[in-house]
């Protein structure tokens, strides 16, 4: 069942009386959406979008759960995520030796999440939420304590969250989400 | 007129002095020269010099590059993998369409095919960024032609998309969704049912489009007999996608050449006649109607069948139980780290597949080892930018955004 | 004390200085204000949008466009190296004076004590007096050096050929049907129901779509069209000369609407102005500028509703159109002055 081509028209030209409904018809949606706006905005920062689990947002690291395979690394497309050798003592054999422990640069990552789905024992995990601030560039390159810990997102604390869930009539309709998981 | 040197019909030189082996031309006394430059609102990337006589335009040359990013030189040096990334950000709103030929040349120089839940999984984002990206086209259009509210409306409408494209890959335009041997994730619970809600929506939506732009009699004035491209002319200069096919041309990657599912899929291939500016905007019209039942089509095959592993075997068989565990609780397929330091073997792919702005070409030569030896792209935009240079001239001034617009042409898909 | 707030309050009330700066300056400044906010707010709400709102949200929006008169006036005022100095400047202002002019001429009642000028002609003083303010867009887009100026002050240019005469034509309709050039005249004849736009509406969509083409209202926003000339004759402004250039198309447009409401609308009917200052000439005024800000309300929505027509194609809607339907209108007015309808 391929596609098939098939030839149509524009529909004709029409003389002035065409043209007059034109006009009115236009008009007419204009005055509808006027009194019937059907909007979605949403007012940020006193309302945020609390987005879904699987968003691509900033990457946090376990180091509990790493393995020091540096696959991360080799598969970062902008080589945000560099790897570094700290020495790492065995307490049973006493031997000391070089580990290497990813970190990143958030001046370079695109948010493409392949390290995250690369990383063999789910080391990397990414937090749903965007709009983090830094002040200088410098800051925006993290050392192995600071991609532990959660970046700071101030917005949860100054707005309400909201979601947008797709409807039949008006495209998208903005939903509050009450603390308790209950939505009105 | 003579002087002018012809090939196979289109005008490619000028002999005004009949000089052997030269071109020359003689520059007209009373054009006034208008850059139409980068820093101008009508514009996009790109610079059109045009000379004009009076109100009417009598030259008009593209100048491109604006936007080179050297991607193509910058493929050489990074591995197989990050090449989707990179190529994703020629034409970022169709993300999907622009990279699945490479993936597609890959696999075949890997000999593997993705399996047939994936090839559904990326029909289905292809769709949704064709409706996306033609939306964003008509949002530019209507800005061009001074009308704001077809501006808002299609901007707004293409929300609804790229919310439904984030909640099934993650991201909001860069998805990065297909790579070698499948697809990444797998749909979401519930995922099918907004599907449908949206295509309804959108269905109605084309309706108030339709009163307030393309019935209206301002815009109606404006389009008809603008920016006409005979059939001929138009396999001659190469030019390709909806602008193609409302010249009368019946061709479409997805029907010569179909991929992926393309060929069991049920859907109809709209061809105007006419040619002209208004003939363009009916034709987007009409493919975002059979995008929208192609999509149904494959929301109900989603909801038949169950789910499947979304990776071909040679990379999802030895997967650790990590991986499996994962993709049935969440639907996403971990990569393997086989995927870093990939070596594809030697050999020369060729694929094509069909974005919203026309056919895209890749040839992906590999040497066999883990960086590709070289990847020409030709992209659509590249190859509909020859509509400037001939089928501008004649027109007047204010005809140009209406032309820019109606061709759909994007800067940055044109200068990689 | 007393005396002194007497002489201010008759400096103030004498009708040529409350005729051109308190009606002719300061209101129209603030139903500019008014009508800019609304004309946001209503492409917002066609659009699916919300338009100015975190300045003021709990009046949605209102000090928005206060706030940007305040950043116009802070602007620097860039002027480049290249332009002609002197009518660089002079043009906006010019423009802004003259655009304003013709309220002078224009009876806000019909008590002979508060008018300004003599009424006897005042329909063609206003008519005339009109016509000025547009040359001044042509020095402006002149004197910028810069050859999208230049495309615009000669998009401008045939415009005005386009526009005068038709608005002059359907404005003369009036004159016609009453066979007198006495605005007041025209305003009494138009007593109960026979309001000029009943009787003779083809003048009355001629002059409606004049004043569409005059003052760039879509669809014919042709002479500042952003996306072929960037601004067209405005492109070097910047501050407050430009903030001065775009008042003065709206002001433009709302002494045009000021005298559509006089003479197809019935002026300050159904009202009779009484005795005193306040019944006189202050509540008639008031009732001609509820009007005309109504027919502003109209021609802000065509915003939201209309792109813009090609030069040409404007070109030959005034002359293959409009340039009859005012001439059909002016021969209706003189049939009906010749069968005595009035």
């Amino acid at each position: 069942m391929p596609a098939k081509p098939v030839s149509k028209q524009v529909p004709s030209r029409g003389g002035i009386f065409s043209k007059f409904k034109g006009n009115i018809e236009a008009i007419a949606i204009g005055v509808k959406f006027f009194f019937n706006p059907q909007r979605f905005t949403l007012i940020y920062p006193k309302e945020y979008i609390k987005l879904k689990e699987g968003y691509r947002g900033f990457i946090v690291l376990r180091k509990d759960k790493c393995i020091n395979c540096g696959s991360c690394a080799r598969i970062c497309p902008a080589a945000a995520m560099r790897l570094i050798r700290l020495p790492f003592t065995d307490p049973k054999t006493g031997k000391t030796r070089m580990k290497l422990w990813p970190i990143i640069n958030y001046n370079r990552c695109i948010f493409c999440g392949y390290c995250v789905d690369v990383c063999p024992t789910e080391a990397l995990y990414h937090v749903p939420y965007h709009d983090v601030v830094y002040e200088t560039m410098d800051v925006m390159d993290l050392d192995l304590e600071e991609f532990q810990k959660e970046p700071e997102w101030d917005t949860e604390k100054q707005g309400l969250p909201v979601k947008y869930v797709v409807d039949e009539k008006m495209g998208l309709v903005k939903v509050r989400i009450k603390e308790e998981g209950e939505k009105q | 007129m003579s002087g002018i040197i012809r090939t196979q019909g289109a005008q490619v030189g000028f002999n005004d002095l009949k000089l052997p082996g030269m071109w020359s031309r003689k520059i007209g006394k009373d054009l006034y020269e208008i850059f139409i430059g980068p820093q101008h609102p009508g514009s996009g990337h790109m610079r059109i010099v045009i000379r004009v006589d009076g109100d009417v335009i009598v030259e008009a040359d593209p100048d491109m590059g604006y936007v080179h990013r050297t991607m193509e030189k910058l493929s050489e040096v990074r591995t197989w993998i990050k090449g989707i990334p990179l190529f994703e950000r020629m034409a970022i709103h169709d993300a999907c369409n622009v990279t699945l030929p490479y993936v597609r040349a890959v696999e075949k120089l890997m000999d593997i095919e993705a399996p047939e839940r994936a090839k559904y999984l990326r029909v289905l984002l292809c769709e949704i960024n064709r409706i996306a990206a033609f939306l964003y086209g008509f949002g530019i259009f209507g800005v061009f032609l001074g009308h704001s509210t077809m501006y808002m409306w299609p901007f707004g409408d293409r929300e609804v998309w790229v919310e439904l494209a984030e909640w099934l890959t993650g991201a909001r335009l860069t998805h990065s969704y297909p790579v070698f041997g499948g697809v990444r994730r797998d749909v979401p619970a519930g995922f099918t049912d907004s599907l449908r809600k949206a295509i309804r929506y959108m269905r109605k939506r084309l309706e108030d489009y339709r009163k307030i732009f393309v019935d209206n009699p301002v815009i109606r004035a404006r389009l008809e007999d603008v920016g006409v491209i005979p059939k001929n002319l138009a396999i001659e200069l190469g030019i390709t996608g909806p602008n193609l096919r409302a010249s009368g041309v019946k061709y479409d990657v997805r029907l010569n050449h179909p991929y992926e599912v393309y060929d069991q899929l049920d859907f109809e291939i709209p061809v105007f006649q006419e040619g002209d500016a208004y003939a363009r905007v009916w034709q987007r019209v009409e493919e975002i109607k059979q995008s929208l039942n192609i999509l149904e089509q494959v929301a109900d095959w989603l909801d038949k069948h169950p789910r499947t592993p979304i990776l071909h075997d040679k990379f999802w068989k030895t997967a650790p139980p990590l991986y499996k565990k994962i993709f049935e609780e969440t639907g996403r397929a971990k990569l393997g780290a086989v995927y870093a330091i990939m070596k594809v073997p030697a050999g020369k792919a060729y694929e094509r597949a069909e974005t919203a702005r026309g056919e895209i070409s890749y040839y992906v030569e590999s040497n066999g080892g883990n960086k590709p030896y070289r990847i020409r792209i030709h992209s659509a935009s590249a190859r509909n930018a020859l509509v400037y240079k001939y089928i501008v001239p004649g027109h007047r001034v204010m005809d140009l955004p209406a032309i820019y617009g109606s061709i759909d042409y994007f800067p940055p898909e044109a200068d990689r | 004390m007393s005396g002194i707030l007497d002489i201010i309050i008759k400096i103030i009330t004498w009708p040529p200085l409350w005729q051109l700066i308190v009606l002719g300056l300061i209101v129209p400044l603030g139903v500019v204000i008014f009508i800019l906010w609304f004309e946001r707010k209503t492409a917002a709400r066609v659009q699916r949008r919300i338009g100015p709102y975190h300045v003021s949200p709990k009046i949605a929006g209102g000090l928005q466009l206060v706030a940007d008169l305040m950043r116009y006036m802070f602007q620097e005022v860039i002027i480049p190296k290249t332009v002609d100095k002197f009518p660089f400047i002079v043009a906006p202002l010019a423009a802004l004076i003259l655009s304003i002019v013709p309220v002078v001429a224009i009876p806000f009642t019909s008590i002979e004590a508060y008018f300004p000028i003599d009424m006897s002609y005042s329909l063609i003083i206003s008519l005339a007096l009109l016509t000025l303010s547009p040359l001044f867009i042509i020095l402006s887009g002149w004197a910028s050096n810069n050859k999208f100026s230049v495309i615009g002050g000669m998009r401008e240019a045939y415009l005005i050929t386009a526009y005068e005469l038709v608005a002059v034509l359907a404005f003369l309709s009036a004159g016609a049907i009453t066979g007198s050039f006495n605005l007041v005249d025209i305003v009494e004849a138009q007593s109960g129901v026979k309001w000029f736009i009943i009787l003779n509406p083809l003048a009355f969509a001629a002059a409606f779509i004049g004043v569409l083409l005059s003052t760039s209202g879509f669809p014919f926003e042709i002479a500042e069209s952003e996306h072929e000339v960037v601004a067209g004759a405005f492109t070097e402004y910047s501050g407050l000369v430009y903030g001065m250039n775009m008042g003065a198309a709206y002001l433009k447009r709302m002494i045009f609407s000021i005298m559509i409401a006089v003479v197809f609308l019935g002026g300050w009917k159904p009202y009779t102005p009484g005795e005193g200052f306040i019944a006189g000439y202050l509540v008639p005024s008031i009732v001609i500028l509820v009007k005309a800000t109504i027919l502003m309300m109209i021609f802000s929505f065509f915003r939201a509703v209309y792109g813009r027509y090609r030069l040409d194609q404007a070109l030959d809607i005034a002359w293959k159109i409009l340039f009859p339907l005012a001439v059909l209108g002016f021969g209706l007015g003189l049939l009906e002055a010749y069968l005595g309808i009035i």
